[in-house]
């Protein structure tokens, strides 16, 4: 246990003090007054009043917001995994001394800085029935005979997202574990070498415990990202069809622009207790309190 | 140490509260659009504040209906003075009238002898909240049917067809034979994504069949049978029929429709008036091939077109509200809406330059949306309408893509509008 001395102490809170304040504005007051407005009739068009669970007791009858948490919980566990596995691939592959190693990882970084609205058109070109890429390479191809509708239905629509999403953010993924990676020493894998380890056996008993804690931001991350989903939704299935890919965030938007800010917010704490909930189970999984000693 | 943080955090927050200055006496009015539309304000205002001396800052706002929505939203349930005057697409008059965000206008409407009776009569329908004026019309819109003349022509047909019956058969005609040269031909493209367009050619087929959103006394009706017919009419239209590519209900909104036809590529389209200009364009496949009819109706019924266009309105917040009201007059003004018409083809909300010799010598089309525009039906006038709009785009949509069948998407839909009723009529 080390000891500070009262002027190093305040030192220390002073230079937390500038982060604390901006978290408190832009994060924790607007946490707490959506928690606050979601106890209220907050409509633009009528009076104010208080009250109290009213709009969650109809957010739990209402059956479009079931399915936007269908949606968005299908959505996280289908894309997290599959941008975690192909993240993890490429961080191997872009970890050994590949040639081009340098070109490669700045390629692989290149989807990650397109702006999500920006890459949600793009697939919105590519799978356009009448002059997407998608259609125009599986007629060429001859994999199907006439165009076929991407987005039309709802399994179509979801996997149509995942895709694009998987496109964008495995490179994130790609980066964290990257940086986790190099960090490991290669002693280790010497070490094992020497013991008579195989590729496989490095990669479970060296690779993979060390990587954890890295593996658990990366996911982390990831979920809480996904859970949000937005852009992506907005500019590719606005929603369709019939209601199948509308994600809670896209859900409690509506009622916003819709001038009714109480059942927005009630939405929105939702949002937030999921993602609570998720962080704790993620930060206990990943044992982050033991790191720090 | 910390007294340097402290002057870093202070520093911070003064910085970023001096960009909220006020605009001072300039009147700030925000509009969207396309840049064409964008150059016709700004030259717009820069004539009024020549006229008048007094200055008007355009806030720029994105051309997606949504996001002007949003903008607006924010800055008036935060109260903000600005922007003092905007326009409004009709489908929302009534939740910022309702919210009392707009200003009334009878009173300076009396004081500068406005002349109601100049505009169509959609000023009493849309217009007004609870008998005060609340906004204006800039310009109407109307849904129409587009048709390729020279293809009926062709193929021995010297009018549109006037009932769906009809339309179908002539449709299903002209597209095997047109197949045989072009094998994306379609006979019949409209608006079925989902979003608001869709409720509006829902609403189209629906009362042309003597259907539609039957509201009466806190009780709303959709599952009618008149209204299942029609859309199992829609979703014909796409899966029995084929006139309509199987892409109508993921993709078509109305830019999508105008591309699609304008490049040739379908017999009739179900559009909004701008289209019209811009197929008229040099570059367009379809220049001199095309022309306007009422939309078809069924055998029972008759035409029907949704009101759609844009208002303007002045904000509660305003600092500078009656030179706001100078510019809103300037705006709806014989001269002004005969510019709009001219320069960038838009259908005014005056009634009286439909009848102005110039207006109609460069843009005869104008005389034959007239009548089209007296008799458009207004979606239902109430502040919650985005949220019955919500329910009825998710279930027609539903039952266009063949996830519901017509009659189960109705009901549905009837239970879930009358919820979202049942919510904002409590007092």
């Amino acid at each position: 246990m080390e000891y500070h001395t009262f002027s190093e102490l305040r030192e220390s809170y002073a230079f937390i003090l500038p982060l604390m304040i901006f978290i408190l504005i832009f994060v924790l007051l607007p946490v707490l007054g959506t928690f606050i407005n979601s106890f209220f009739r907050d409509i633009s068009f009528m009076q104010r009043k208080f009250i109290l669970f009213e709009n969650y007791k109809q957010l739990f009858n209402d059956s479009d917001f079931y399915g936007a948490i269908r949606f968005t919980i299908l959505f996280i566990l289908v894309s997290v995994p599959l941008e975690i596995i192909l993240g993890l691939i490429f961080a191997l592959i872009l970890n050994e001394a590949v040639p081009f190693r340098g070109f490669l990882r700045a390629c692989v970084l290149l989807p990650w800085a397109i702006p999500s609205a920006i890459s949600g058109r793009l697939w919105e070109l590519i799978f356009n029935y009448n002059y997407g890429l998608a259609n125009f390479l599986c007629i060429k191809l001859g994999i199907s005979t006439g165009p076929i509708n991407w987005l039309g239905s709802s399994l179509g629509a979801f996997l149509g997202i995942v895709i694009a999403d998987v496109w964008k953010t495995t490179p994130f993924v790609t980066i964290i574990l990257l940086a986790g990676l190099s960090s490991i020493p290669i002693e280790l894998y010497s070490q094992a070498k020497v013991d008579g380890s195989n590729f496989l056996q490095r990669f479970h008993k060296v690779t993979m415990p060390l990587l954890k804690p890295v593996l658990i931001v990366a996911l982390l991350f990831r979920t809480i990202d996904a859970l949000r989903i937005f852009d992506l939704v907005y500019v590719l299935t606005h929603g369709g069809p019939g209601g199948a890919t509308t994600s809670l965030s896209l859900y409690s938007y509506r009622y916003f622009l819709a001038g009714d800010f109480g059942y927005g917010s009630a939405i929105s704490v939702v949002l937030f207790v999921i993602a609570f909930i998720l962080s704790v189970v993620y930060i206990k999984l990943g044992r982050f309190a033991e790191l720090g000693t | 140490m910390y007294r340097e943080s402290l002057i870093l955090i202070i520093s911070f927050f003064a910085v970023s509260f001096a960009g909220c200055r006020g605009t001072g006496d300039a009147v700030t009015f925000a509009v969207g659009g396309a840049p064409n539309e964008i150059e016709f304000w700004e030259k717009l205002v820069n004539e009024f504040t020549r006229q008048t001396g007094i200055k008007v800052i355009i806030l720029r706002q994105p051309t997606d209906t949504d996001q002007r929505r949003q903008g607006l939203v924010i800055s008036l349930k935060a109260g903000k003075s600005d922007p003092d005057v905007f326009l409004m697409d009709v489908a929302w008059v009534a939740q910022f009238g309702a919210s009392e965000w707009l200003e009334p206008l009878d009173d300076y409407i009396k004081k500068e002898n406005l002349n109601l009776d100049d505009f169509f009569n959609i000023v009493n329908l849309v217009d007004r909240y609870k008998d005060r004026l609340i906004a204006l019309p800039v310009y109407i819109d109307a849904g129409i049917l587009y048709y390729r003349k020279d293809l009926l022509k062709k193929y021995g047909y010297s009018e549109p067809p006037e009932t769906w019956g009809e339309f179908v058969d002539c449709a299903l005609k002209i597209q095997k034979s047109m197949r045989k040269i072009k094998p994306n031909f379609y006979g019949f493209l409209w608006q079925g994504a989902q979003y608001e367009g869709l409720v509006c050619n829902w609403l189209e087929f629906a009362a042309s069949n003597g259907g539609g959103i039957i509201l009466k006394e806190g009780k709303i009706k959709l599952n009618l049978p008149s209204n299942v017919k029609a859309l199992q009419f829609m979703f014909d239209l796409i899966h029995t029929y084929k006139i309509s590519p199987p892409n109508t209900f993921t993709e078509m909104k109305e830019e999508e429709v105008r591309i699609s036809f304008q490049r040739g590529d379908a017999l009739f389209e179900r559009n909004w008036p701008y289209a019209w200009a811009l197929h008229q364009s040099e570059d367009s496949y379809v220049k001199g091939k095309v022309d306007i009819a009422p939309l078809p109706h069924f055998a029972s019924g008759k035409s029907v077109s949704t009101l759609g266009g844009w208002h303007i309105g002045i904000s509660k917040y305003s600092d500078a509200k009656s030179k706001a009201f100078k510019f809103l007059k300037f705006v709806v003004s014989y001269t002004t809406q005969k510019k709009l018409a001219l320069k960038l083809g838009w259908n005014p909300g005056r009634k009286d330059v439909y009848n102005d010799q110039e207006v109609l010598e460069r843009l005869p089309h104008l005389a034959k949306l007239k009548s089209v525009f007296e008799n458009a039906l207004p979606r239902p006038n109430l502040p919650y309408y985005t949220q019955i709009s919500q329910v009825l785009q998710h279930y027609i949509n539903a039952a266009l893509s063949g996830k519901l069948t017509p009659e189960v998407a109705l009901s549905r839909a009837e239970k879930e509008a009358q919820n979202v009723i049942k919510r904002y009529e409590r007092k």
